[in-house]
């Protein structure tokens, strides 16, 4: 492998890497949010699933 | 029934993600000029396919609300939390394309940026819904959904320019994939289906996670109305 390619790979490897940072890390957002509103609703009226 | 079937959508998506890996990282050839940082594509194009999809979401969802404010207001409420679905999904899918572009074009340009009229409309796009976000985080007052919608459709209007920059212009984008001149485009059936798994895969993730951030605002929604009806209440 020459010097080129393994920049290639460093590279691919760092946009998919990004990729999935990004949209997990939203989804871990999504999920953190969705908890507090579920609390939220809980607390004004508990026992309403 | 509904739990699974959110488990059943969650599995067929992860499924089609490493599937989509697997085809652009071990199946799919080297591209003939580019070579091995051509599969960067197989992640960046569906990216903003996505993003232009829920941007457009939030386009509907906006003129929904500015229709339907006054006469119903459950359905307006309802087109709202779409439209602010739409925009942020599509503003993540479109920070991924804007991170994956640079990269891919520091390796076959040699510079990370350069103000074609491809990548500068897309980073407009980008600059629009972020401050869409912005104020929909920050603002407060009754007019904000509505300052947020008629935002919203400008934004969008955003859409097709983007789209159609490097039919238009001469940029140092490479030509569409699909829909180009005749000749350009993939032509590899490995390289095409390592494509339309990864663009499956990321629509399939991409409204799993549009279907979450709407009934996220709809409870939040919720939530705020009812402390709305209380504070009502004791002020009688």
């Amino acid at each position: 492998m020459d010097q080129a390619q393994i920049l290639d790979h460093q590279f691919v490897a760092a946009a998919y890497t990004i990729t999935w940072v990004i949209q997990l890390g939203y989804l871990a957002w999504l999920g953190w949010k969705w908890r507090t509103e579920k609390r939220n609703a809980e607390r004004r009226s508990p026992g309403r699933r | 029934m509904k739990k699974l079937g959110i488990g059943l959508y969650a599995v067929v998506t992860v499924a089609l993600m490493i599937w989509g890996f697997y085809q652009a990282i071990y199946v799919a050839p080297d591209d003939a000029l580019q070579g091995y940082i051509f599969r960067i594509i197989y992640y960046h194009v569906p990216s903003f396919a996505a993003a232009f999809t829920f941007f457009s979401v939030s386009f509907l969802g906006s003129i929904a609300f500015l229709s339907f404010r006054r006469s119903r207001p459950e359905w307006a409420q309802i087109a709202d939390a779409w439209a602010l679905a739409g925009a942020e999904v599509g503003v993540v899918f479109c920070s991924v394309g804007l991170t994956t572009g640079p990269l891919w074009g520091r390796r076959a340009w040699g510079i990370w940026w350069t103000w074609d009229a491809r990548l500068t409309t897309t980073l407009v796009l980008w600059l629009i819904y972020v401050s869409y976000l912005l104020m929909r985080r920050f603002a407060a007052g009754p007019q904000v959904q509505t300052l947020a919608a008629v935002l919203g459709i400008f934004g969008a209007l955003d859409v097709p320019i983007v789209y159609m920059a490097n039919r238009w212009w001469r940029t140092q984008h490479p030509a569409p994939v699909f829909g180009g001149a005749e000749g350009s485009g993939m032509k590899d059936p490995a390289m095409l289906a390592a494509f339309g798994w990864n663009m499956l895969a990321w629509f399939a993730w991409g409204i799993f996670v549009l279907i979450l951030r709407f009934n996220v605002e709809r409870k939040h929604q919720q939530y705020a109305e009812e402390e709305a009806q209380e504070a009502l209440a004791a002020n009688i």
